[in-house]
């Protein structure tokens, strides 16, 4: 089945964006911008723009533009342009062909259905309008949603039960408010009210119009007749608005603004999050009314909102947050983009529509947090990752710490912590039997399986015999939220001296393996070394043994890195003797072919067991790292 | 054979037709829970996979962030340098030189745009003049600069368009 889209068709903007896996994503034009102007063009030559194309030749071609033809869908009005007259259903099916378009060489495949947003105000006229226009596009548009009750579940607000809302969208040229009732997932408009001559522009008006005045103070010169200046202007008002939303004080320097009698001059000024508020609180107070208002025509107290939704890019501005909170006396919410809110929550519709969204399939579980086994020196060694979706299933394959082994102890723990007794051990058992080996040859496969219903199976398996040992542990999804933040907490409040305990372990662990491989080596290689390399060896090994039985952890370090770099000096001098051996040997007795001695592929012959002990932990090596 | 031989046979048959049923359906219940469970596992593994590539993209938009910051951090040293200089004119030559050196290799490439004639897929149009003689919608001046990145529009062209006086 094919996809549906959602679409915000905007009066100055668009947005679109459409279900992938339960995800919505937005869409973004060929242009590359998440957006698409509501701009329409017919150039003299007859061509068709649509979008930013159309807005970029706006000012060359006024006559053949059309700009915020929502305002007139559904009141018969026709518009004339280039002596013919479309209806503006037919050119919102221009903007709404973009679109299509568009998201269809974004999703690749043909699209045919959607669902178009409008605003709650619309009457039948103007929805009937904004149907025909997306039939006229090609598109089936299978619901007209309200804006706001698209916003709302973009906040999955249908799913809260019985509350009430208001969504206050405050966008780059209109504002309005909607006050709603949701109940069993209906939606029911209260009232609505809004300013269609009041938005984030007029704010951009104000500051380059301070910006101006203030430059005159100064040189004497209107900036504002200039066309060049005017452009970085309000260029730079709109980077300051943006910047002063997360910051208290930005620099505004715009170098070489101008020519005053033959002189370069700069602006140069600096502008507070103060000042600016005081520049644009006219603006945002003027939202308080129509609240009000709607708050009043609802018979409705500020009090009786249980949420507050914002929408529109301008509701990013800290002011106009803290009007809103001041109207209604609680705080809104903030986690959806205000931008793409409309169009997330259509998509979400269609995605209801089309059966994407079923209960049983798209909403499944994540792990709250990490789980994981405790391995060598106490580590928590995770397996599956916090906010992993399930049903899921991981395996890493884990060796033995000591030389004939035969059991290992398998610890199941739950927490964001690298020290395994921070974590919570919610599981427990042995696996036994394992041949006796040298430490690290057994491979011990491990594998975490949480099935749908959030209950963990973790097995673990002798990959040498083939002997399993299982153990089911319930509801490792199913945590208390105060439980999940407590260890979430913990681990943040303990992350640097965690780090600090892991490392410690780790070089002891590195200690002990060097210990390990020395001794091996040595007890194979032992006429192989010189003498000399032999004491150095066993000299060092000493030392780092010594270490290992104290405290000091710079020092186990140290000594791990002496003895390593003497033992690979010594290693690196057998080789090089068994190369030349190899070398003479070849040479002897067969001297054309030459070409293996160049490859390190070809067995050096000698001792055979050095070279192949050598490969072997290689291999084992590869194998662990790839089922890893 | 009696009637109630043929009864108790054909009682035998639709037991084992039942019995058989049975099984079928008990099969397809297994064989139906399986495939839900692979489907859901099919699912949760792309959503798991989404998130992977969030991460990724998240290190990589991180790396590329990296290249061009430290090119400006290099420009921005070397401007301080020629800020203090007394005579900056040759060394920011130089320095202009490397910017447009570094745009060249990265296939930035600049707009030609004054004389031309208006083009929406590479200009933006702030203003318009009106003019006593001139062709129309030509560009007669440049207000900000427009770039391609390769084949592609980094930015247009902020340009001011020439119209004729109408009498």
């Amino acid at each position: 089945m094919s996809k549906i889209i959602g679409i915000d068709l905007g009066t100055t903007n668009s947005e679109v964006a459409v279900l992938e896996a339960g995800k919505p994503t937005v869409i973004k034009s060929a242009e590359g911008q998440p957006f698409f102007p509501s701009v329409v063009a017919f150039t003299k030559d007859g061509e068709m723009l649509v979008g930013e194309a159309a807005k970029r030749q706006a000012v060359t071609n006024p006559e053949g533009t059309i700009h915020r033809i929502k305002r007139k869908m559904g009141r018969g009005e026709k518009v004339k342009i280039r002596d013919k007259n479309y209806s503006p259903e037919q050119i919102s099916a221009f903007i709404l062909q973009k679109i299509k378009k568009d998201a269809e060489d974004y999703i690749g495949e043909k699209i045919f259905d959607a669902v178009i947003t409008v605003p709650a105000y619309f009457n039948d006229d103007q929805r009937q309008a904004t149907k025909d226009a997306g039939k006229i596009a090609g598109l089936n548009v299978k619901r007209i949603i309200n804006e706001p009750t698209a916003a709302s579940l973009a906040y999955g607000l249908d799913k809260e039960g019985d509350h009430k809302i208001a969504v206050y969208d405050f966008g780059g040229g209109t504002f309005d408010i909607t006050l709603m009732e949701v109940g069993d997932g209906v939606f029911e408009v209260l009232s609505t009210n809004g300013d269609t001559q009041l938005g984030g522009s007029d704010m951009d008006q104000e500051l380059v119009d301070y910006f101006a005045k203030e430059f005159e103070k100064k040189y004497d010169i209107d900036l504002r007749d200039d066309p060049k200046a005017l452009q970085r202007l309000f260029e730079a008002a709109e980077k300051a608005k943006i910047e002063l939303s997360s910051t208290l004080q930005t620099d505004i320097n715009l170098p070489y603004l101008t020519v005053v009698k033959k002189e370069p001059k700069h602006l140069e000024m600096k502008l507070t999050r103060a000042k600016l508020e005081e520049i644009i609180s006219s603006f945002v107070d003027n939202t308080k009314q129509p609240c009000i208002q709607a708050l009043k025509d609802a018979k409705l107290k500020p009090s009786d909102i249980d949420h507050i939704v914002l929408v529109g890019g301008t509701t990013r501005i800290p002011l106009v947050k803290k009007k809103v909170e001041e109207i209604f006396g609680k705080p809104p919410k903030r986690d959806v983009d205000p931008m793409e809110c409309v169009a997330v929550g259509a998509a979400i519709q269609a995605g209801v529509l089309s059966g994407d969204i079923d209960k049983d399939i798209v909403l499944l579980d994540v792990t709250p947090l990490t789980l994981s086994i405790e391995t060598l020196g106490g580590v928590s060694t995770s397996l599956i990752e916090r906010n992993t979706t399930v049903p899921t299933k991981k395996s890493k394959v884990f060796s033995t710490a000591a030389d004939n082994q035969t059991s290992v102890d398998i610890n199941v723990l739950q927490g964001e912590r690298p020290m395994a007794t921070d974590n919570k051990s919610i599981g427990r058992f042995h696996l036994d039997g394992i041949l006796p080996a040298p430490r690290g040859i057994p491979q011990i496969e491990v594998t975490f399986d949480i099935d749908v219903d959030g209950i963990l199976n973790v097995a673990a398996k002798d990959l040498g015999t083939g002997k399993e040992q299982s153990i089911r542990i319930s509801g490792s999804t199913k945590l208390s939220d105060d439980e999940i933040t407590k260890m979430k907490k913990e681990a943040e409040e303990h992350e640097e001296e965690d780090k600090k305990r892991k490392e410690k372990v780790e070089i002891r662990n590195n200690g002990d393996a060097m210990v390990h491989t020395t001794q091996k080596t040595l007890d194979e290689l032992k006429d192989k070394f010189s003498k000399e390399d032999k004491e150095n060896i066993e000299k060092g090994l000493k030392e780092l043994r010594e270490a290992l039985a104290g405290e000091d952890i710079t020092k186990i370090k140290e000594k791990t890195d002496d003895l390593s770099k003497v033992l690979q000096k010594a290693s690196a001098q057998i080789y090089q003797q068994a190369a030349q051996q190899y070398q003479q040997q070849q040479q002897t007795t067969d001297k054309e072919d030459k070409t293996k001695d160049e490859s390190w592929s070809g067995k050096p012959s000698g001792d055979d067991k050095t070279i192949d002990a050598d490969f072997k932990v290689k291999d084992d090596k590869k194998k662990t790292d790839k089922k890893e | 054979m009696s009637a109630k031989e043929s009864t108790i046979k054909k009682k035998n048959a639709n037991n084992k037709k039942s019995i058989n049923l049975k099984n079928e359906v008990e099969q397809l219940t297994q064989e139906l829970d399986k495939i839900k469970n692979q489907l859901l596992r099919t699912i949760a593994d792309f959503q798991n996979y989404q998130k992977r590539m969030e991460k990724e993209l998240k290190i990589k938009e991180n790396e590329t962030k990296q290249k061009y910051l430290t090119e400006i951090i290099d420009l921005n040293e070397l401007l301080k340098k020629a800020y203090k200089d007394k005579n900056p004119k040759e060394g920011l030559k130089l320095i202009i030189e490397n910017i447009e050196n570094f745009f060249k290799k990265e296939q930035i490439k600049y707009i030609e745009c004054i004389g031309k004639k208006f083009d929406h897929n590479f200009h933006n149009a702030i203003s318009t003049l009106e003019k006593e003689e001139c062709e129309e919608d030509i560009i007669i001046e440049e207000v900000k600069k427009g770039y391609m990145l390769n084949d592609k529009l980094l930015r247009p062209s902020h340009v001011i368009v020439a119209k004729k006086k109408v009498e």
